[in-house]
């Protein structure tokens, strides 16, 4: 039992590391408010091209490190990554913890990497077809009542959503 | 030559053949392919092969021709046998388990919701999806361990379920089959596709895959998932943070590349949706404590100890 909280602690630690913390830019100008709300009180402004940390995010919200602030931001304000400069060549405006964490990001990547199994265009070209895989497909399959259960298990709640139409003339000729 | 249109098919050289076709009734409530084996039972008399000359006759409008669902679902079938061919599915029961009923509960909220679903984990480390016509559904193990919550994951499932909703590889593999190929399914009446047509099925869905489908049927089910999701109880964002972590990932990764040539680059969509996602949306995000149930099933961290 002692043993084991430091264990999970570290687990823990790193489980929230891998999913936070991961260079970003900012698209436009924006305020960094207190908290995810449009009325939050804005704790510092961020011009455009500003590289920041994603600490995390929540529903339509991003919270951000930007420099020696942290707060909160719309979702569609930043792009991930910082384009040309290179994490590790920003270590002026990185802490050491925002190291670690990147890091950390880092060490996932390769895990994702390990015994590399892709699927490229030479693999769906040469794919010979597999019935067995296919009724293993079929056989994972839940019901619409499984579904459901599931669902009210998880709190979600149908919607009625309108759908959202192009916000652009498609170019082309898409078929419908 | 005559030319009388019953249904939605041209079938001259039969309606010359067999006068009786000519008193079906013009409702379009009969295929043409129904129409022939329904009339002509067995595929020749007097040595001539009426299945080839259906055929003939009919290549002009097989295009066109509606494809009822049981037809769907085989070339589905034929499709992802194709898929799995080239990556089988991964072996964590749990998992598929898990992203079945995300899936299911999600295609209950479509237009489409009884469909005979299916979704499946593909054991590839690079990033991609697939759907089926028909209703089967496939992530990479590659994108789902970048999907840090269950919303994420409904996100990209919701995205692939519109392009089934929407026909989107089904119209494909019409405008790609070889001609005479959608007629190849008129042996479904007797047992489902198999052998040559079933193979030829799956080779036109995955050169399909390796094609890519338009910029505009990509954005189009972004904006259908994204809705599909929100209608399911998820916050509407999950697609999003998926794109948003891709667009982190970059072009430089290798686990990236076939996905970026066969798809919208993720800045493009993500621009795309932000132009369209009202901010009323946000009042559809709000937290779910209830979902912290996903980290535990598909957290990369494994429970060796």
């Amino acid at each position: 039992m002692k043993g084991s909280i430091p264990s999970v602690a570290v687990a823990l630690f790193f489980w929230s590391a891998l999913c936070s913390a991961e260079p970003a830019t900012s698209v436009r100008n924006f305020e960094l408010k207190q908290s995810p709300a449009g009325d939050a009180k804005a704790v510092a402004t961020v011009a455009a091209g500003t590289v920041v940390d994603l600490v995390k995010r929540e529903g339509a919200w991003v919270q951000l490190k930007a420099g020696s602030d942290t707060g909160w931001t719309k979702l569609f304000d930043i792009k991930m990554g910082t384009g040309p400069v290179a994490p590790a060549a920003t270590s002026s405006g990185m802490s050491g913890i925002a190291q670690t964490l990147n890091l950390a990001t880092g060490k996932r990547d390769s895990s994702v990497a390990t015994g590399v199994r892709g699927l490229d265009a030479e693999m769906l070209k040469q794919a010979q077809p597999n019935a067995q895989e296919v009724t293993r497909l079929v056989g994972y399959a839940a019901t619409p009542e499984q579904a459901q259960a599931f669902a009210k298990a998880g709190k979600l709640t149908p919607r009625t959503v309108e759908l959202l139409q192009a916000g652009e003339p498609p170019k082309g000729a898409p078929a419908k | 030559m005559r030319t009388r249109i019953i249904g939605r098919f041209s079938v001259p050289t039969l309606a010359l053949l067999l006068p009786i076709a000519c008193a079906t009734p013009e409702n379009g409530s009969m295929t043409g392919t129904d129409l022939a084996s329904a009339v002509l039972g067995g595929h020749s008399i007097a040595g001539i092969d009426l299945g080839a000359a259906v055929g003939v006759a009919g290549k002009a409008n097989e295009a066109y021709r509606e494809i009822p669902q049981d037809e769907e679902v085989e070339i589905g079938r034929s499709v992802s046998a194709g898929l799995l061919g080239a990556a089988p599915l991964t072996d964590n029961a749990l998992q598929q388990n898990y992203v079945n009923r995300v899936g299911m509960w999600l295609a209950l909220q479509s237009e489409r919701p009884a469909l005979p679903w299916h979704f499946g984990i593909l054991e590839a480390t690079t990033v991609n999806a697939f759907a089926t016509p028909g209703g089967n559904v496939f992530v990479t193990r590659g994108l789902v361990e970048r999907c840090g919550s269950e919303s994420e994951l409904a996100g990209v499932l919701a995205h692939e379920i519109a392009h089934v909703v929407r026909h989107h590889q089904l119209n494909d593999i019409r405008k790609n089959a070889k001609k005479g190929l959608m007629l190849d399914l008129a042996s479904l009446k007797s047992g489902g596709l198999t052998g040559d047509a079933a193979r030829a099925f799956a080779r036109v869905g995955l050169e399909g895959y390796v094609r890519g489908l338009s910029r505009e049927d990509e954005l189009e089910a972004d904006r259908i998932g994204v809705v599909i999701a929100a209608r399911a109880g998820y916050e509407p964002y999950g697609l999003v943070m998926v794109l948003q972590t891709l667009q982190s990932l970059g072009q430089s990764d290798s686990a990236m590349a076939f996905f970026l040539k066969t798809h919208p680059s993720p800045s493009d969509r993500l621009a795309a949706l932000e132009v369209v996602m009202p901010p009323s949306f946000e009042q559809l995000a709000k937290p779910n404590p209830a979902l912290v149930r996903y980290a535990p099933v598909f957290q990369p961290t494994r429970k060796e100890r």
